[in-house]
């Protein structure tokens, strides 16, 4: 099976990497501080401030975890161009496909088990400091995530088969990672907030949140992912901390069209990569 | 009844007007129509630039054509690039290696996309090479050129394939290297798999192959035997000796030698031009037997200058003299003396 062989051998060669494991601790390190300022903050009337520690837990994920994804998977395929080793790759029986799916399932591994390291440290130190623990809250949030960063591993994939150079895939990556991510995060300034001034205020069109919503999804896999949480906390949980706002009616901002969102996120990308790569020059 | 049974033999690659462009305005290959026959051993030639790598390329499905086609062990290139790969060896140009991958462990991922676990024999295979098994256990990230360029070598006759392709094998290797890979070419020649290589310097070539392909500009000059390549462009090599003291006589005297071409004497230094290298080892045998030899440079002729010289390119006005070829851009090396 080829996959199999590519992934083998780019997991012997990745592990052996530095940079991966460093950003991973710094967000196991991060997500720790985050987990110890729940004990500090106040939660909402009638909330463990567990639930709170959790709650930044997702913030804090949503700007590192692709940030993860993105610097661990981006070289996978581009730097093996720039170097010309995929050259020795590609001698071999295997496919160009292979080499997709295979760097994918490859890179997919090893960020996932970077996050389930910085997960078991945020688990043990909840059971240390907070009386309570809802383990069901923790799993479901800690599978949203992995497929969260799988979708930017799969867009780092991508970006990687469709660009010849390092530089070229770093320059694709940042850009994704502006556009879909830090300029999605902050409310009032982000895209989103943008495209309603424009549609509402500017053209006084009078679109709902909703259709806004699906927008921020399709442009973005941290929309998507912070819309899919809302599956791992309790029932009520979110009008808490939100004030008592509601929020998503029509069925395709819910949470569980979300999740579908979220996976195409991972095998649309994906679909991309292996369609441009197949294509590609490797001169 | 008997049949009469007619034997055709396959080319081991042949390609049928390929034509490769990047871009509008780069014609890298040019209507190339090559045949090489299975079982022999083929020498690409041509400078830097010439199409070459572009060819391979395209024969390894790494680049596609834009006209034309390639057919590798009977085998369509493109549609067929996975089958072809299983039956083949390739060293391939200017590809890095996996630094953090040892050199063992690259042999092991060949042997494993290849199914050939069962069957290969790693120490034999880096012995082959030259490669110690300590050598081995080290990243390749610590390898100098000339063991990266061994490894690369011995991963692409790792598992007798039919056929080897080796685009410029010799690049990063010393002179001993150059021959330990021309004996190794030749034993897998004897065992019948049939050898494709690249090359830009033609005394690296000429030793080893049966026949010769010579590519300029993305064309294919010509193609033939060394012998019949040599007859048409009148190939020439230098040997530079100096001597203590010139003895009186002595120019003329090698001049008149079979397979010399001819003597320049320029104060303790005589330059021997001869027909082919293996003559300048009885040069300096006759030079050495009259006269006290200080140092012996040996000069061959590079093919950038044969194509300058007899294509008409360049700026290099056409003096297929010996003088002509002992200029800077000759290639010399001293160690190739006496081969």
């Amino acid at each position: 099976m080829s996959v199999a062989d590519v992934v083998s051998k780019d997991i012997l060669d990745v592990r052996r990497a530095k940079i991966i494991w460093a950003v991973a601790g710094l967000y196991t390190l991060v997500t720790a501080v985050f987990v110890y300022w729940g004990t500090q903050a106040r939660p909402p009337e009638g909330w463990s401030g567990v639930y709170m520690a959790l709650w930044n837990f997702v913030f804090v994920g949503a700007m590192f975890v692709p940030a993860i994804a993105l610097v661990g998977a981006y070289l996978a395929i581009a730097g093996e161009r720039e170097s010309g080793s995929i050259k020795y790759l590609l001698s071999t029986p295997i496919q160009r496909r292979d080499v997709v799916l295979g760097k994918y399932v490859s890179r997919a591994t090893v960020v996932a088990a970077s996050l389930v390291v910085a997960f078991v440290v945020a688990a043990i130190l909840s059971l240390v400091w907070f009386s309570e623990f809802p383990a069901g809250v923790f799993v479901g949030l800690a599978l949203l995530t992995i497929a969260f960063a799988l979708a930017y591993v799969a867009v780092a994939i991508t970006i990687s088969a469709a660009t010849a150079t390092r530089s070229r895939a770093m320059g694709g990556v940042l850009g994704f990672y502006f556009v879909t991510n830090l300029l999605i995060l902050f409310g009032q300034l982000s895209i989103l907030g943008a495209l309603e001034y424009v549609l509402n205020e500017l053209l006084g069109l009078g679109v709902g949140d909703d259709p806004i919503q699906l927008v921020g999804m399709l442009v973005s896999p941290t929309h998507t992912y912070l819309n899919t949480t809302l599956l791992a906390f309790p029932d009520g949980f979110e009008e808490a901390m939100l004030g008592g706002q509601t929020t998503a009616t029509a069925w395709y901002v819910e949470p569980e069209a979300a999740l579908v969102i979220l996976l195409a996120w991972t095998v649309v990308p994906l679909a991309l990569g292996v369609w441009r790569f197949e294509r590609a020059d490797l001169g | 009844m008997i049949g009469l049974v007619v034997v055709t033999s396959m080319p081991a690659i042949e390609t049928d007007g390929l034509t490769k462009r990047f871009g509008a305005d780069v014609l890298a290959v040019d209507d190339l129509d090559l045949t090489v026959e299975e079982g022999e051993v083929f020498g690409f030639l041509g400078p830097n630039g010439a199409g070459k790598s572009t060819t391979i390329n395209v024969l390894l499905d790494f680049v596609r054509p834009t006209a034309g086609s390639a057919r590798v062990l009977g085998l369509d290139a493109q549609a067929d690039a996975a089958a072809i790969r299983e039956r083949i060896g390739v060293l391939p140009e200017g590809g890095e290696l996996y630094d953090r991958l040892t050199g063992r462990e690259h042999l092991e991922w060949i042997a494993r996309t290849n199914d050939l676990q069962e069957s290969v024999d790693y120490e034999a295979t880096l012995d082959r090479v030259g490669l110690t098994a300590e050598e081995a256990a080290r990243p390749v990230g610590g390898y100098s050129k000339g063991m990266a360029q061994r490894l690369a070598f011995g991963m692409a006759i790792l598992g007798e394939p039919d056929l080897l392709l080796l685009d410029e094998p010799s690049s990063g290797l010393d002179p001993t290297g150059m021959q330990e890979m021309r004996t190794i070419i030749r034993e897998e020649a004897d065992r019948g798999a049939t050898v494709f290589f690249s090359s830009h310097i033609l005394g690296e070539v000429e030793s080893v192959c049966d026949r010769l392909g010579i590519m300029n500009e993305g064309r294919l000059v010509t193609t033939g035997t060394i012998d019949a390549l040599r007859d048409e462009l009148d190939l020439d090599a230098s040997v530079s000796i100096e001597v203590d003291a010139v003895p009186d006589g002595l120019a003329a005297d090698i001049e008149s030698n079979e397979g010399v071409h001819a003597v320049e004497t320029d104060g303790t230094t005589l330059t021997i031009s001869v027909a082919n290298p293996t003559r300048k080892i009885d040069a300096i045998r006759r030079v050495d037997e009259r006269a006290t030899v200080l140092d012996v440079r040996s000069t061959d002729t590079s093919l950038e200058q044969l194509f300058n010289t007899y294509t008409g390119n360049g700026e290099g006005e056409p003096e297929p003299s010996a003088a002509g070829f002992a200029g800077d851009e000759t290639a010399e090396t001293a160690a190739e003396v006496g081969r």
